[in-house]
């Protein structure tokens, strides 16, 4: 951390702990003193460990009864066929259930105002974004009896300590897929996209942190790197690549992999898996330079009208054979320890060694307009 | 002739996608990517879809609601300019413009702030209220072409034969414009039918219109479910503009100011 | 009824303006509130520094607009100008054509204005996958250009400039046909048949009197094509593979992963203004023809 911060540091943080400063304006003017999300967050935690004799009141009051109705907010084709008609059954709540593209979509209509919703699932990066906005509230454990199902990777996220808030849905690797069958040299490098001989046949995905992301890690840099010599290096190598590639398209590629018009492409590891399901010539790889690991979860918005509901919603899917067949639909992997037990085809947990190379995205803060100034360039190129 | 000859082409053009799309429906493979053998599943699968099926719902009511209004209001507007001069004309004009430049996510946001600010619900009205104010223009660009080349020998002449303002309108102008007025109500109908950007904005929890659903599912898992709703849509509405087509005819031969050139 | 009919009749016949603006009230009202309202919204988000998480702060800041007139983003626009025009020079040429025919058809009009019109009554995105699926390296067309012999190896159509131009042509068609139509339509024949009795050929009855006569659709026609491929930000995507920036995806992303809501507000501020700048331009000068025709 800079020296010179340090004594305007110091009286931050004495002016949180002395509840001259909410824990919004804190996070806000720590981001613009230059900090990261991490160290704000970290701070934010230390500083709350104080206090922790009294838990906040919210945590221990009772919801009240079960109300009759559930409103929630997803990504598209996230669940299984039948979870919510089960749910629906077995509760007698009546549920809504709507559908987004991206976490940017989502967050744009709360932040606008827009309400009505009881659930909704973001990607982990965002959720220090809704906390520190007052978007979402703290979970309240005691009505969910099925949390020691998670396994420990997914019980304590960095970007949300103590999962506080959230309640992991699914997860998922950003890697590689590629046909086997048609690529003859081994794939295991971000290297491969600067190969001319697979050019034309190559994509990766539409979506800056995963394309400047893989370029960082190419270079062993964090993903999560705002330093400008870091990102101006990652920005060449993107547009070095991009000759090389057919297009830049996320989920939907697995049409074209399927259908060997693709060889190699970016891809998650919950759509490689649908599409082996129709080529098993489809391969995955966790390049050996490191990837994204990313997570979604289930948060309840402060403007919920059926907070009750919205537990009994989580516990119902921390059920194993519920958590179950949600992967088994959707293909990603369930964070559900004992879920993953139940399935055939289960996403194996990373072992040790490849959580090693694997790393979450956290939320970029102010340099999010340095990111999309340089996948501007990119896509200019 | 040359001319038929690009017409046939155009028209190839324009549905050969279409006629993949619905062979799509009856293929035996996820990905759409080769033909995999016939199969009725997806139209199978849809009756579990209760979301395309809701979908599709809400999309009709959405926009037959918002053509309505907007051709409603849309002709009103192309009269007045068309017909009348007054203080502000150009300006009207421009303005008229406007909606039509603007792109389509910043209307969608900027509705959505208003509605926020105005502690708005939103569903089927702010998504109603969002289609009419874009295809208002389009609308008023369609009619007023129409209108200005309308030869107003008739109007006067019932105006000096006795008629009122509202009878000549609805007896001597409005059967003479009818023809432009559909076209600019099915050009609303198609903008809201397919709208997807503004909507997604201003749709509340439980009105998602199909666009949205469908966009979706093609997002993450390109399911033919998708193909097999379009053909069941494509199936229907050729049904029912038969039906609607017949009935205009018969409409048109009867009425007395046909065209002179039939 | 007809008491209430003859005084209102009475009291517009006292009005002239007022008949105007009984015509433009219900519509103006509608989008005054519901368009310019939330744009003038947008417009003091334009000059209002970008919140930390999205959003905007209170304050106030040209530097949006500064950061605008950068040649990355006039590149872009540039482009984007270059596709709109193209766009809509090929939908003329192919949709007049259409158009002509179609006024001419007699009873089969409807049925021809149908079939133009029906491929929109099906998913914007439904019929561009289809596209994709025609235009892949293994897809219809290569297949078929292959298995004919035409040639050797599968083309690269897909993910091309002309991809994208096939788009947006596909996607606004019926924008000029409907309008080019609408003014044929009434076209009086009797006039041709006048000019063919004096001695013009057809070529010469069609350029001195059904196009001049089919000009105001023609000029919506193009507005209706120009304006909205100059926002469109799917195509480019889809078919595009995303390889190449509209101002429309630049400004999507603002809003999106960037969450910069004042620099795309700012942008979208710029572009309509370009627009509307040439469209005021274009009225100013066929005002004086227009009065002229009649």
């Amino acid at each position: 951390m800079n020296v010179g911060r340090g004594g305007a540091l110091e009286r931050l943080v004495g002016d949180l702990q002395g509840a001259r400063l909410s824990r919004r304006e804190f996070v806000a003017r720590g981001l613009g003193m230059g900090l990261g999300l991490e160290a704000v967050g970290s701070l934010l935690a230390a500083c709350g460990e104080r206090e922790r004799e009294k838990p906040p009141a919210a945590q221990s009051a009772d919801l009240g009864p079960l109300e009759r109705e559930l409103h929630i907010y997803n990504w598209s084709d996230y669940i299984a066929q039948d979870t919510v008609a089960n749910f629906e059954r077995e509760f007698g709540v009546r549920v809504t259930y709507d559908t987004y593209e991206s976490n940017e979509e989502m967050i744009a209509k709360l932040q606008a105002g827009a309400t009505g919703y009881d659930i909704i699932v973001p990607t982990g990066y965002v959720v220090p974004v809704l906390v520190a906005t007052d978007l979402i509230v703290p979970l309240h454990r005691k009505y969910l009896t099925n949390w020691n199902n998670l396994s420990p990777i997914f019980q304590n996220l960095p970007t949300d300590p103590g999962n506080a808030h959230t309640v992991p849905w699914q997860w998922g690797t950003s890697g590689i897929a590629y046909r086997r069958d048609k690529v003859n040299t081994a794939v295991d490098s971000w290297a491969v996209f600067f190969d001319r001989r697979l050019g034309g046949k190559m994509t990766m995905m539409d979506d800056a942190r995963e394309v400047i992301g893989a370029m960082l890690r190419y270079r062993g840099h964090s993903l999560n790197s705002v330093r400008p010599a870091e990102l101006a290096q990652a920005k060449q190598d993107a547009i070095a690549a991009k000759p090389q590639l057919k297009a830049y398209i996320s989920a939907p590629v697995k049409g074209q992999l399927v259908s060997g018009d693709v060889w190699v492409a970016q891809l998650w590891n919950g759509d490689t898996v649908q599409a082996q399901a129709e080529e098993p010539n489809v391969a995955y790889v966790l390049p050996k330079e490191g990837c994204t690991i990313w997570n979604d979860s289930l948060c309840i918005p402060a403007s919920a009208r059926h907070p009750r509901a919205a537990h009994e919603w989580m516990n119902y899917i921390l059920r194993p054979e519920v958590g179950a067949a949600i992967s088994r639909a959707t293909g990603y992997g369930t964070p559900n320890v004992d879920a993953a037990r139940l399935l055939e085809h289960p996403v194996t947990f990373p072992t040790a060694e490849e959580l090693k190379r694997l790393e979450f995205p956290v939320d970029l803060g102010p340099d999010t307009a340095a990111w999309d100034q340089i996948w501007t360039e990119i896509k200019a190129a | 002739m040359g001319l038929v000859a690009v017409a046939v082409l155009v028209y190839a053009f324009l549905h050969l996608p279409i006629l993949v799309l619905v062979a799509f429906s009856f293929n035996a493979s996820k990905f759409s990517a080769e033909w995999r053998g016939f199969t009725l599943e997806w139209y199978h699968r849809l009756l579990e879809r209760a979301d395309v099926i809701h979908g599709l719902e809400i999309s009709l009511v959405v926009a037959t609601a918002s053509t309505a209004i907007s051709a409603a209001l849309g002709t009103l507007l192309a009269l007045a300019l068309a017909r009348h001069r007054f203080l502000g004309r150009r300006m009207v004009e421009g303005f008229l413009y406007v909606p039509i430049v603007t792109p389509e996510i910043v209307v969608g946001i900027s509705l959505l702030l208003l509605f926020a600010l105005l502690r708005l619900p939103l569903g089927v009205a702010t998504i109603v209220i969002a289609h009419v104010a874009f295809s208002l223009s389009f609308v008023v660009i369609v009619v007023r072409a129409r209108l200005e080349g309308m030869d107003t020998s008739l109007e006067e002449a019932a105006l000096i034969l006795g008629a009122d303002e509202i009878t000549t309108f609805r007896r001597v102008t409005l059967p003479q414009l009818w023809p432009g007025v559909v076209a600019g109500a099915l050009l609303a109908f198609i903008l809201s039918f397919d709208d997807f950007v503004i909507t997604s904005f201003v749709a509340g929890s439980g009105t998602s219109t199909l666009p949205i659903v469908v966009y979706g599912m093609a997002r993450r898992n390109v399911e033919p479910s998708i193909n097999a709703i379009s053909t069941i849509i494509l199936v229907v509405t050729t049904a029912v503009l038969y039906v609607a087509e017949r009935s205009l005819v018969r409409g048109e031969r009867s009425s007395p100011i046909s065209r002179r050139s039939a | 009824m007809s008491g209430a009919r003859r005084r209102l009749l009475a009291w517009l016949q006292r009005r002239p303006a007022a008949r105007a603006w009984a015509l433009l009230g219900p519509g103006m009202v509608w989008l005054v509130l519901f368009f310019l309202l939330p744009l003038v919204i947008m417009a003091a988000y334009s000059l209002m520094p970008r919140g930390t998480y999205g959003g905007v702060q209170p304050g106030f800041t040209l530097e949006h607009y500064r950061r605008f007139f950068d040649p990355l983003y006039l590149a872009i626009l540039r482009r984007t100008v270059v596709w709109s025009v193209g766009c809509t020079v090929v939908c003329l040429l192919v949709g007049y054509p259409v158009a002509y025919l179609v006024a001419r058809a007699g009873r089969w009009r409807a049925v021809l204005l149908f079939l133009v019109v029906l491929p929109f009554w099906t998913s914007f995105l439904v019929r561009t996958f289809a596209m994709i699926f025609l235009l892949r390296d293994g897809g219809l067309v290569n297949t078929v250009l292959l298995r004919l012999g035409l040639i050797d190896a599968p083309l690269t159509l897909l993910y091309t400039p002309f991809a994208v131009l096939l788009g947006l042509v596909y996607g606004f068609l019926p924008f000029m046909i409907l309008p080019i139509y609408a003014s044929l339509e009434k076209l009086d024949p009797t006039l041709l048949e006048a000019a063919e009795t004096l001695g013009a050929t057809p070529a010469a009855g069609f350029r001195r009197i059904t196009f001049p006569l089919s000009l105001p659709g023609v000029v919506a026609g193009c507005f209706l094509v120009f304006i909205p491929s100059m926002g469109s930000f799917l195509t480019a995507d889809l078919l595009g593979g995303a390889k190449q920036l509209m101002i429309g995806n630049l400004i999507q992303n603002q809003f999106a992963a960037a969450r910069n809501w004042p620099f795309g507000s700012a942008a979208s501020f710029v572009v309509t203004a370009l627009v509307l700048v040439a469209v005021i331009t274009y009225l100013r000068v066929r005002e004086p023809a227009a009065d002229g025709a009649r």
